[in-house]
């Protein structure tokens, strides 16, 4: 790193200029807290400089010239320097003078104008402590979000945003992502993120129409500053452990349980123990580490001004062989060419290049095979790795023969690499006064490819065929013109702001997919399908759509005391049916500032008030392309002896299907107290999302085709909630700040209809479960409940308890289960299919963020608690561990019921209820995590000034240092999508399953900011 | 620069104005634009054939359900689904039912998929009509298997567009439904070529041969007569003859170079992801067989009567049935196939039509075979025209028809038993020919001994009426004190009378 040399090379460019005098002065805020950090700029020069730990500066600048003092969350001044050579400033608040500027869809409006719901997360936030995606960022940050990693510390893990709850079943309720403007883009890494908006209800969001139900997360990127350039050097380390293991039987216990278990079932051989003793979670956990740099160069003059970025993110998972690379460059130029005319360009790109390890099993590969954190927990630990011939060892005493974990974790490999690019470019022209034509053209690309091999090494998954190898491409382009006029002018009393415009984007996804088994070597990897000498059906597949679409929007503010806006999208979409092409978005609020009224001017406590109401209807665009249109489905057929590739009729068309559509209803108040220095703001919101599309399985079979059911529109769901922010400047002393900001949100969510409302059922079992219902959608209930057998606690002999029965062939020590009565209230005394039951709901009461800020000198410390309360868990890594034909944990083996400890709600080992869905392993999901805890050290101006550097700041964190929850596993962040089948990364209706997920991570980092 | 404003504008319109949303699938099998040559319907009639070979319908819960419904077959596992057609005590919501009636509906609607796609096709009728025949054999097939299992049915004939219209028709009668059998079939008939390059593809006599049996089924004597006869006296013409060797019709390897079979389905030892593949060999087997990688599951197997009333002589019975297997590297007669030890496991003779020479198969149990069951074979046309030479009082013909089929039977053969002991069967007296009048009974009686285990009985119990006698105490399975006249039709699913209420149920279900 030749940090020196760019640093000598600032030094040398922008040294003070000749023929000035020295001013200093210091600034403060309005509570005369010394600002630290404050750029001082003389105008028009590259000349400039930072206050000091006291809020003092020293700058040369001619008397006449201008100083621009800026700081971030405060409004920028201009001052004339005068012939005393001292400019002492007191900044205001940003949202004080000018006003907040928050950003929304296609412009942007001064916060004390929105009359939308939205939340803005601050750049600080978002770096805080080093993550891959942004989105993890806003876990807790901002009301109303709700952040799960889809699969805990894994790394490179997606990241599931929920605004405001499932508004779909079936369609995605993922937000749609904007960055600078270009509609559906990747997220940038989040140390050049300026600034980034969370648009909550539909008159923020309708805007976007068709795609904007599920809320809209918009994204800016930063952007140089007029005035001198800066070089900013961001580097943070960190080192994780895995924040949890399972207590889990060593060799001796494992064989006393195992035998235990024979003699439960009447089997007198006793367990052949081995002669080892494993503790396979150890040998797939490992330290992890995380390393984040970022350069960065910024700047401008009047004209033309540029932000340049380099990022370089480096993580070692804690489960071996798993870890994420990542490259990203990130380019914003922004050129007044004229008067009129302003041009712009935004460049972005990265490769990422994920090496996985396999977790949360389907079950798919073999029999529960294939996933390392469940393997390390039901392997035998009396296998050692490798048997005497250097074999891996497999599970063949008891249960499925699988391959051990630390064979799967290290012989199997699976990389993927992504590459983002995104050009945009654009241009702006102020065709008369108040009235400028914008015109942008982007062009977006993400290739991804996917190899994954299984050598010959693994016994069980790919010995016999001598390794299988995939290799899968997906490709998605998309192409985004949009065209838009601003007409803003003051017009009476008030201020209008007009806005229409047209949107053309189409995007196109082609994947490709090829395997192989049988490879002469292991040598080869995936890279040699050529020479597998049994191939696998290829695949591929493309997919397009195109979005046309016309949009207009009105805000007037009048007399500063009621806002009015009105927003309008059509949009029409190739995937949306042939009946049903065009739709439209409406939507209206309005704002009442009611602090700008006589009767609130001599308040003491109240600084600020306005009332906001909203409603609008949104979309989601919930038809798959190609989806709506009448389809064969191939089919193996059989020709001469020969299999041939038939067609058969597979679904009819579909004319009038119609996307989702969500009618919102909000109510917001955003109150000051006491000088602002505390903000609350308030939201209650009524979403009913109607037109859900369901498969019917109703068409009747004698239509013949080969898909058993038909899309119709017939589902609704409706979300209501309350969102809460508040934040206070609690002390705000001299030398001692403290500053605390709360963000609470509750949601509740109904099934309101479904076809002929009956119950729906799925799964979410990984397949060797044998479960097919997990989960329930019932009408008047919420979404995704736990469905299965009522545990009642252990029987203990003779009559069953009033109103429970074991399964067939109980015996004391086996689990009871309600026995539910029928509709006429009678019980059959034996637990059989109509005893399921719902016994759980995985949906949380409430999710909480907690953020204190302190600082006091040059120190600053960070506490952030994020929680939930009130979700169930499904602990099916339990069922698994507790069914006898695995290890188990430590707590299950001494609790269980025996003939001499039978006051206990643990059924015996080895018991009957064999993998049996019941309440017995729901679990209450709630927890309150430090998830952030950091300490920062800005080093004083005088110590660094004489090198030439602005800032330094050390900073040392730690994230998810303490956890406190009653859930037993490993945490109570899970989110299992393995099952194949109806769940999925972005499924709305599994939720709170638990089974082999990449443990959540506990780390400390260290982190050094350097500023030039 | 001025111009810059008109830049950007024409930038914008161009971009987005040449769009008109419409969908062009592209890589998907979309309907529009698929039929183009006779190539293409083809493709669509092999979708169509390809659902029959399927486990859900005679891979399997057809096969199967028609077996223990006949008195030749009864039940060993105690699956609800199976017993409740052993005992004749069906529901509404019987587990096969519902699976072989989807079944038989997917290879309708890919029959007329191919039909309706045909018209698309712009090629001489002389090239298109002989691979569109094979549809309208298809369909007429798969309507002829429902129309006797469940009499009036919901008819389909085009693809479904208008979900909603066709998802509230009600049933069509049995004699409408018949009618269009005969239609389709004499469809086929008249654009088949007399020969095919498998009997696994319908020929002319395919659709004759089909036309006889429902003609008979329908007591069309004449008609049922005609068209056999027609076969028979043109046998030359359409390559077919009686099988000198009983054995091979059911060996897969010597079955596809038989005259015999005149319509077979095409089984090819691929355990298809759709489940087009077969499983009657080991439902039908022996449990702990050493055969076929794993034995059988001693499912459907027949009662001891069936065996001991059947002469020993009989050539017939020895290729039909395995008194004696290996089992555990033991040979044993049939009393001691329980030494298996599976609680299923009977001390009887077992069917041996599947699981002798079921060839190659792809999956443990001899699933997935490549043994391509015979629908129609010649035997059953000459025993058709006897049945209905009796019923037009040509006793003469009768005579001829029944006792050519006999008079093979006759012939012996080379064979082995289940423990692979080679067993001959020198030419012999068994069976005899029958001299003097020839009656219905003895046809019958000829069908239930060279079909046996085919599929065939239960439905010319059915179509004769004869529940009464085959199944009262002196039946071959004792008493089935259930059966009534009602369970000569199954009844329609439950679940699909709950997706259209337009549909009725059976009586007595």
């Amino acid at each position: 790193m030749n940090l020196k040399n760019i640093l000598i090379l600032m030094m040398l460019l922008f040294s003070s200029s000749l023929f000035a005098q020295n001013v200093t002065g210091n600034i403060s805020d309005a509570d005369n807290f010394p600002l630290i950090g404050a750029t001082v700029i003389v105008k028009g020069t590259t000349t400039g400089t930072t206050t000091d730990i006291d809020g003092n500066y020293s700058i040369a600048a001619p008397e006449g010239s201008t100083l621009v003092i800026s700081y971030t969350g405060y409004a920028t001044q201009e001052v004339v320097v005068g012939p005393g050579g001292t400019v002492n400033l007191t900044l205001a608040d940003d949202a004080e003078l000018l006003g907040e500027v928050v950003v929304v869809g296609y412009g942007s409006r001064k916060k004390s104008d929105i009359t939308g719901a939205v939340s803005s997360v601050k750049s600080e936030e978002l770096t805080a402590f080093p993550i891959l995606d942004a989105a993890q960022a806003l876990q807790g940050r901002a009301a109303g979000v709700d952040i799960q990693s889809n699969n805990g510390g894994e790394p490179g893990a997606p990241v599931a945003i929920r605004i405001r709850g499932n508004t779909s079943i079936n369609a995605s309720s993922s937000p749609l992502i904007v960055v600078d403007g270009f509609v559906g883009a990747t997220m940038p890494q989040p140390n050049d993120i300026a600034s980034l908006e969370v648009l909550k209800d539909a008159s923020a969001t309708a805007i976007y129409g068709s795609r904007g139900s599920n809320g809209v997360v918009l994204v800016t990127t930063k952007k140089g500053q007029n005035g001198k350039l800066n070089v900013e050097l961001n580097s943070t380390y960190s080192v994780q452990n895995t924040a949890n293991a399972l207590d889990l039987l060593n060799a001796d216990e494992f064989a006393d349980y195992q035998n235990q278990i024979r003699t439960n079932q009447g089997n007198s051989t006793p367990f052949s123990q081995g002669a080892f003793d494993t503790d396979w979670q150890d040998l797939i956990y490992q330290a992890g580490n995380t390393q984040n740099h970022q350069l960065s160069f910024s700047g401008g003059t009047d004209k033309v001004n540029f932000y340049a970025s380099g990022n370089y993110f480096d993580q070692r998972g804690i489960v071996v062989n798993s870890g994420f690379e990542r490259g990203t460059f990130l380019s914003n130029l922004d050129a007044q060419v004229t008067d009129k005319l302003k041009l712009g360009v935004n460049l972005f790109g990265s490769r990422g290049f994920k090496e996985g390890v396999a977790t949360q099993s389907d079950g798919s590969v073999t029999v529960g095979g294939d996933d390392v954190i469940s393997l390390a927990m039901r392997f035998a630990p009396d296998k050692p790795i490798q048997d005497e011939n250097g074999n891996f060892t497999t599970n063949d005493a008891i249960g499925d023969e699988v391959d051990n974990p630390y064979a799967v974790a290290t012989q199997r490999i699976d990389e993927t690499i992504t590459d983002n690019f995104r050009a945009n470019v654009y241009g702006n022209y102020e065709i008369v006064k108040n009235l400028s034509f914008k015109t942008t053209f982007g062009m977006s690309s993400r290739n991804e490819n996917r190899g994954i091999y299984q050598p010959s090494t693994l016994q069980i998954t790919a010995s016999a065929v001598d390794g299988r190898a995939r290799v899968a491409n997906a490709k998605r382009t998309s192409l985004l013109s949009e065209n838009y006029l601003t007409y803003d002018a003051p017009i009476g009393n008030g201020n209008l702001t007009l806005l229409g415009g047209y949107s053309y984007q189409r995007n196109d996804t082609k994947a490709f997919a090829a395997a192989g088994t049988g490879f002469l070597s292991d040598a080869f990897s995936y890279h040699a399908l050529g020479t597998a000498t049994g191939l696998l059906q290829p695949a591929s597949s493309l997919s397009e759509v195109e979005i046309l679409s016309q949009f207009g929007r009105v805000n007037y503010d009048f007399n500063n005391r009621l806002l009015l806006t009105a927003t309008v999208r059509r949009d029409g979409a190739s995937n949306f049916a042939a009946n049903n092409k065009f739709a439209i978005f409406p939507s209206a609020a309005i704002g009442w500032k009611v602090f700008s009224e006589d009767f609130l001017d001599n308040s003491q406590t109240i600084s600020g008030l306005k009332l906001r109401a909203s409603y609008g209807v949104t979309g989601n665009p919930s038809i798959a392309p190609f989806q709506s249109l009448a389809r064969f489905a191939s089919l193996y057929a059989s020709s001469e002896g020969q299999t041939v590739f038939a067609i058969t009729p597979d679904q009819p068309a579909n004319p009038d299907l119609r996307w989702e559509s969500s009618f919102q209803t909000n109510f917001g108040a955003d109150i000051g107290f006491v000088n602002n220095r505390f903000n609350l703001t308030v939201d209650l919101y009524n979403i009913n999302t109607r037109d859900l599309i369901l498969g019917n399985n109703g068409i009747p079979e004698y239509f013949g085709f080969a898909s058993d059911e038909i899309l119709t529109n017939l589902g609704e769901i409706n979300n209501r909630g309350l969102e809460i922010s508040l934040n206070t400047r609690n002390i705000v002393k001299n030398n001692f700040k403290w500053s605390t900001d709360l963000n609470f949100s509750t949601n509740r969510n109904q099934v309101v209809a479904l076809i002929n409302d009956a119950d729906f059922f799925g799964n979410a079992a990984p397949s060797y479960f044998s479960h097919d219902r997990s989960y329930v959608l019932r009408v008047g209930e919420e979404v995704g409940l736990f469905w299965g057998f009522d545990y009642a606690g252990v029987y203990q002999g003779g009559d069953f308890p009033e109103g429970t029965a074991t399964l067939a062939g109980g015996v004391p020590g086996d689990p009871l289960f309600r026995d539910i009565p029928d509709e006429d209230g009678m019980t059959d005394g034996s637990i059989t299919e109509a005893d399921r039951t719902i016994i759980g709901n995985p949906n949380p009461d409430f999710i909480f963020g907690l953020n204190n800020t302190f600082s006091f000198g040059g120190v600053d410390l960070n506490i952030f608690f994020q929680g939930s309360q009130g979700g169930d868990i499904f602990n099916m890594t339990n069922v698994q561990l507790h069914n006898g034909d695995a290890n188990t944990t430590r707590d299950y083996f001494n609790n269980a019921w025996t003939a001499s400890n039978t006051d206990t709600d643990q059924p015996r080992v080895g018991n009957n209820s064999n993998r049996e869905i019941s309440s017995r392993f729901v679990e209450d999901g709630s927890y309150i995590r430090l998830k952030n805890v950091a300490l920062g050290y800005n080093l004083p101006a005088d110590l660094i000034g004489n090198i030439g550097v602005q800032n330094i700041r050390l900073a040392v964190s730690a994230q998810n240092l303490l956890t406190f929850t009653n859930y037993s596993g490993l945490d109570p962040e899970v989110n299992y999508f393995g099952a194949s089948g109806d769940n999925n990364t972005s499924s709305n209706t599994v939720r709170g399953f638990d089974f082999g997920n990449y443990p959540t991570v506990r780390s400390v980092t260290f982190n050094l900011n350097v500023r030039f | 620069m001025k111009n810059l404003k008109y830049l950007f504008l024409i930038i914008g319109i161009s971009v987005f104005s040449c769009s008109d949303l419409l969908e062009e699938p592209v890589g998907l099998l979309a309907p529009e634009g698929f039929f183009q040559s006779t190539a293409d319907i083809q493709t669509a009639v092999d979708g169509a054939f390809t659902h029959a070979i399927n486990e859900k319908f005679w891979g399997r819960k057809l096969s199967i359900a028609l077996m223990l419904r006949s008195d030749m077959v009864n039940l060993q596992s105690d699956q609800t689904r199976r017993v409740e057609h052993n005992e004749f005590t069906t529901l509404a919501n019987n587990g096969m039912i519902t699976e072989f009636w989807l079944k038989t509906y997917q290879g309708i609607a890919g029959a007329n998929l191919a039909i309706a796609g045909a018209e698309a096709v712009d090629a001489d009728i002389a090239a298109k009509n002989p691979v569109t025949a094979q549809a309208y054999f298809i369909r007429a097939f798969y309507y002829f298997h429902l129309v006797r299992q469940f009499g009036a049915v919901p008819y389909v004939d085009a693809p479904i567009t208008d979900a909603e219209a066709a998802g509230s028709i009600s049933r069509t009668s049995a004699d409408e439904v018949y009618a269009n059998i005969i239609s389709d079939l004499e469809f086929a008939k008249q654009w088949l070529p007399n020969t095919q390059s498998s009997r696994a593809i319908p020929a002319k006599s395919s659709a004759s041969a089909y036309l006889a049996l429902v003609h008979l089924t329908r007591g069309n004597y004449q008609a049922a007569y005609d068209e056999a006869k027609e076969i028979i006296d043109n046998a030359g013409v359409y390559d077919l003859a009686l099988e000198p060797d009983f054995q091979n019709l059911f060996d897969a390897n010597a079955i596809d170079a038989s005259k015999e079979p005149i319509f077979a389905l095409d089984y090819n030892n691929f355990e298809a992801p759709n489940n087009a593949y077969d499983q009657i060999a080991p439902m039908t087997g022996i449990r702990g067989d050493d055969r076929n990688e794993g034995g059988g599951w001693s499912v459907a197997v027949p009662t001891l009567a069936v065996y001991e009333t059947w002469d020993a002589g009989d050539y017939r019975r020895a290729v039909s049935m395995d008194d004696e297997a290996s089992i555990g590297g033991v040979v044993v007669d049939f009393t001691q196939f329980d030494i298996s030890g599976h609680e299923h496991a009977a001390n009887w003779p077992y069917i041996a039509k599947y699981t002798r020479f079921p060839g190659a198969f792809d999956r443990g149990n001899a699933r997935a075979t490549s043994h391509n069951y015979s629908m129609i074979r010649y035997a059953e046309v000459l025993l058709i025209a006897a049945e209905a030479a009796v019923e037009l009082g040509d006793n003469a013909s009768a005579t001829d028809f029944i006792n050519q089929v006999r008079a093979r039977a006759r012939m012996g053969g080379v064979t082995q038993t289940g423990a692979g002991t080679t067993v001959t069967v020198a030419p012999g007296a068994v069976p005899a020919d029958i001299t003097g009048t020839v009656t219905v009974a003895d046809v019958l009686e000829e069908r239930r001994l060279e079909l046996a285990f085919e599929g065939k009985r239960w439905y010319d119990i059915a179509r004769r009426r004869i529940g009464n006698e085959v199944f009262n105490a002196s039946g071959l399975e004792g008493e089935k004190p259930e059966f009534n006249d009602d369970d000569y039709l199954m009844p329609l699913p439950e679940d699909e009378l709950e997706r259209n209420p337009n549909l009725t149920q059976n009586p007595g279900y």
